[in-house]
């Protein structure tokens, strides 16, 4: 029975167990958040968190996390899609190392450090610029997580035009046009999707972000007055539970509510992750 | 392609062998010498840290971990026996006993603190030095909006909040606005910690919070209270003779009487030298 | 405008923001350089915290670190290792396998917090373990699993064919074959993702907060079940104390000693890509 030997057996409990971690993570949190869905219900839908009077609205951080990532996003798009172009397109060979060491060294920052710029740093000086009573807003947030997700869209983007071989471009020279154009009118049409991948992981990974939106956002569970006012302190799911999950009673109410925050955080993260991936697969091969 | 030798021990039964190892000799390791575990109040923390350096200098077989998650996160894990000694600045709710009907939890007051109003310095030099009950909870209600109503700068108030398991809000809230879980519909800023909101306070210049007595500084000050026609100012004077209003004992929670090493513990605690470290600390003994 | 100006015109463009990004990134780091290196010292790295880490050193911070990711580490690699091996020699069905490998780039998209309340459900509440270091390393290690496990199988699968047949045809069976080719020629590629991944994990403070640290009074954790200090977790008490000059200060060499641990474990990934040139997968 050659199949069962001791190494097939721990090859196949290492993958079963990779398999399963997964699984795990959705089941317990959906477990756990079962008694808050069942008790609350549409509850959630409301603007107010207040436990002591059996209160559990999503509502502000819901909105937070969406207004947070997107001004990310919005900051971000434009340094890594035409940071990824140069790189991958006109950088000299010899820079290219040095410019994608310098985008891992800013990848390789931990979220606290960022979380302690933007205490330190950055919303005093937000407070200060805008002639605002607090610089701990949800556009303070949105800043600091740009510089977080930059390096990974921009890796993720540099690939994509990258893996396009090179006769491409050469048979776009041929025909007479510029750098320029054969960017415009070859390359781009064929990185499109994974630059898509790319701008949807990079949503993926803000939105799940914790430390350093925690330290900035300002905790408080209200929508913005009037809503489109992003100078304004607010809250984000993973804000949240990043503030509130040590301090709850594990098996009550309050507690099953924040992982019902959790379980659709996760799903969030999960839906553009997966499709992010099944956008790439579909990718560009070579002739 | 150089074609590496083999090795024996890359082995995978090796590594797999090595990590079932591993967790075999973990459940066996649960004995060991006693450990303390601390977890609760922000406020009570720094005593809890000086003692526990003053305690390891006699005893130093001794293990004691002090975490620092909030007077409600304290009593939580004593009732579900994860830690030995809760800290706690407020007293232990109904809901709470309720919650742990099968725990007997025996507090032990270990010092008095005060919450205290506190503006950002810049406030303070302009003037506003002292509020009434009403200007305070009108603050926090959203009623009044601008420094200028209360005889100050022409600014809109920074109004902080605390995180609602706080027993620093508990106590402030209570005093104020009635009700320990009131909401405060005039906040701008919801934080945590004692240390965290000090930080906001001080980093602002329009700034109102509610934070201990000894959280105080040239950038955070206090303010007094008036009463009729008396203003009460936060000192300690005020505080040991009882007329500042939003004092409150600080408490030790156990589960049960205290054995042991922990009844030890507490046993240093409340003895006169445990007492005098509170003291020097800037909070109020509880043998005044 | 003719085509050959907006063909420069972008180009500048390009260069500007790529400058720009430049820029960015080295005045963050000369920031934290700046500021953390006029605390750092022998003192400083030697000596314990006191006061809440606003006095005294970060030495047992460094050192709870250290045992966070080694164990994170040794507890990642078997299993990264073994799926790996699993994935590229045993499994064949396409439909698996594609099944399972999007479970495993689910997992790499797991936000930090969601393994933070996972770990502080299942451990510590359902099996009772306590707030433990070592429960934060198993949460550690699932977090790091992707990136070790995806490296692992891509230098497992781009050893050329030959080797398998050659050493099928030298009479070893399918697991000594493993043994003697596989793991060995794969195995500088699995340490690199291994060591991308550490890099990561010695920086994360959410997955680690609520389940494997205490806030001070720990030394060095003598058993599995005692909660640790770590440098990401002190770092987030000194930013909650971001007024007082001594705690900010401590609070920048921190980070300072942080980013130096991550740079190592990245550089540790990088040598080993390049010094051993088995069948490591270039990006």
């Amino acid at each position: 029975m050659k199949k069962f030997s001791v190494g097939y057996v721990s090859v196949l409990t290492a993958k079963w167990i990779a398999t399963l971690i997964l699984l795990s993570i959705i089941l317990v949190l959906f477990i756990y958040s079962g008694e808050s869905i069942h008790q609350i219900g549409f509850g959630f839908l409301s603007e107010t968190w207040n436990p002591g009077n059996g209160q559990f609205g999503m509502l502000s951080m819901l909105y937070g996390s969406m207004a947070v990532t997107t001004i990310a996003l919005v900051i971000a798009l434009p340094f890594s899609i035409f940071g990824a172009i140069y790189i991958a397109e006109y950088s000299p060979v010899k820079y290219r190392l040095f410019l994608k060491s310098a985008m891992e060294l800013l990848a390789g920052i931990p979220s606290i450090v960022y979380g302690l710029i933007g205490v330190a740093v950055l919303a005093p000086l937000t407070g200060d610029l805008f002639g605002l009573t607090t610089g701990r807003t949800i556009a303070t947030a949105g800043i600091i997580l740009a510089l977080m997700v930059i390096p990974t869209i921009l890796t993720l983007c540099e690939d994509a035009f990258s893996q396009i071989p090179k006769s491409y471009r050469e048979n776009g020279f041929a025909l007479g046009l510029t750098r320029y154009e054969v960017l415009k009118n070859i390359l781009l049409p064929i990185a499109k999707p994974n630059v898509m991948a790319a701008i949807l992981l990079g949503f993926g990974r803000a939105i799940g972000e914790t430390m350093a939106v925690m330290l900035v956002i300002g905790g408080i569970d209200k929508l913005p007055q009037p809503i489109y006012q992003l100078f304004t302190p607010g809250q984000t799911l993973t804000s949240k539970l990043g503030r509130e999950v040590g301090e709850t009673a594990f098996n009550s109410l309050h507690f099953s509510a924040l992982i019902t925050l959790g379980l659709i955080l996760l799903l969030i993260v999960l839906t553009f992750t997966l499709v992010s991936k099944y956008i790439s697969s579909k990718k560009f091969r070579s002739a | 392609m150089r074609f590496i030798k083999p090795k024996s021990f890359f082995s995978v039964g090796r590594l797999v062998a090595f990590c079932f190892l591993l967790f075999t000799s973990i459940s066996c390791v649960k004995s060991g010498r006693e450990t303390i575990k601390i977890d609760g109040s922000s406020t009570v923390t720094p005593i809890l840290d000086k003692l526990i350096e003053v305690y390891k200098i006699q005893n130093q077989d001794v293990n004691i971990t002090l975490n620092s998650s909030g007077s409600g996160t304290g009593i939580n894990l004593v009732g579900e026996g994860t830690i030995q000694i809760g800290m706690s600045s407020r007293d232990i709710e109904q809901a709470e006993l309720d919650r742990f009907k099968n725990v007997k939890f025996v507090t032990y007051p270990i010092g008095k603190d005060a919450v205290i109003a506190v503006v950002s310095s810049e406030i303070y030099d302009a003037g506003v030095k002292a509020l009434t009950r009403e200007q305070i909870q009108d603050i926090y209600l959203g009623k009044i909006k601008n420094w200028k109503e209360l005889g100050g700068p022409d600014k809109s108030i920074l109004v902080i909040d605390k995180e609602k398991s706080r027993g620093t809000r508990h106590v402030f809230m209570e005093y104020i606005l009635g009700n320990k879980d009131a909401e405060a519909p005039g906040a701008k800023l919801v934080l945590g910690s004692n240390n965290e909101e000090q930080t906001a306070i001080a980093q602002s210049d329009v700034a109102i919070g509610m934070i201990s007595l000894n959280w105080l500084n040239k950038d955070v000050k206090g303010l007094g209270l008036i009463i009729g026609d008396k203003t009460i100012e936060p000192n300690r004077e005020n505080i040991l003779n009882g007329t500042y209003p939003i004092a409150r004992e600080l408490f030790l929670v156990t589960n049960g009487q205290a054995e042991g090493n922990t009844k030890k513990f507490i046993d240093f605690i409340l003895s006169d030298e445990g007492q005098k470290v509170v003291n020097d600390l800037g909070y109020v003994s509880i043998k005044n | 405008m003719n085509r050959i100006t907006k063909d420069k015109l972008f180009i500048y463009c390009t260069k500007l923001i790529i400058g720009i990004s430049l820029v960015i990134v080295f005045s963050i780091l000369l920031f934290i350089l700046y500021k953390g290196y006029k605390g750092l010292n022998s003192g400083f790295i030697l000596t314990e915290s006191k006061s809440f880490g606003a006095e005294g050193g970060i030495l047992y911070q460094i050192i709870g670190s250290l045992m966070l990711t080694i164990m994170a580490g040794i507890i990642c690699f078997p299993i990264a290792l073994g799926a790996a091996i699993y994935d590229s020699e045993y499994l064949k069905n396409p439909k698996i396998k594609s099944i399972t490998s999007t479970l495993i780039f689910g997992l790499n998209g797991v936000p930090s917090i969601i393994f933070g309340i996972f770990g502080l459900i299942f451990f510590v509440n359902i099996l009772g373990t306590g707030i433990s270091w070592l429960v934060g390393s198993v949460i550690l290690a699932f977090m790091i699993l992707p990136t070790a496990l995806t490296a692992s199988r891509q230098t497992m699968e781009s050893i050329p064919k030959k080797y398998r047949e050659a050493s099928l045809g030298l009479g070893l069976t399918k697991w000594q074959m493993i043994r003697s080719v596989i793991i060995p020629q794969s195995f500088s590629g699995s340490l690199t993702g291994l060591f991308i991944g550490l890099a990561r994990a010695i920086g994360e403070t959410a997955p680690i907060m609520f389940i494997a640290t205490a806030f001070s009074g720990v030394t060095i954790p003598y058993n599995f079940l005692q909660p640790a200090v770590t440098l990401p977790t002190h770092l987030l008490n000194l930013a909650q104390n971001a007024v007082n000059p001594s705690a900010l200060q401590n609070a920048w060499s921190t980070a300072l000693v942080l980013i130096f641990l991550v740079v190592v474990f990245n550089l540790t990934a990088m040598i080993l890509r390049f010094k051993f040139k088995t069948y490591t997968p270039q990006r």
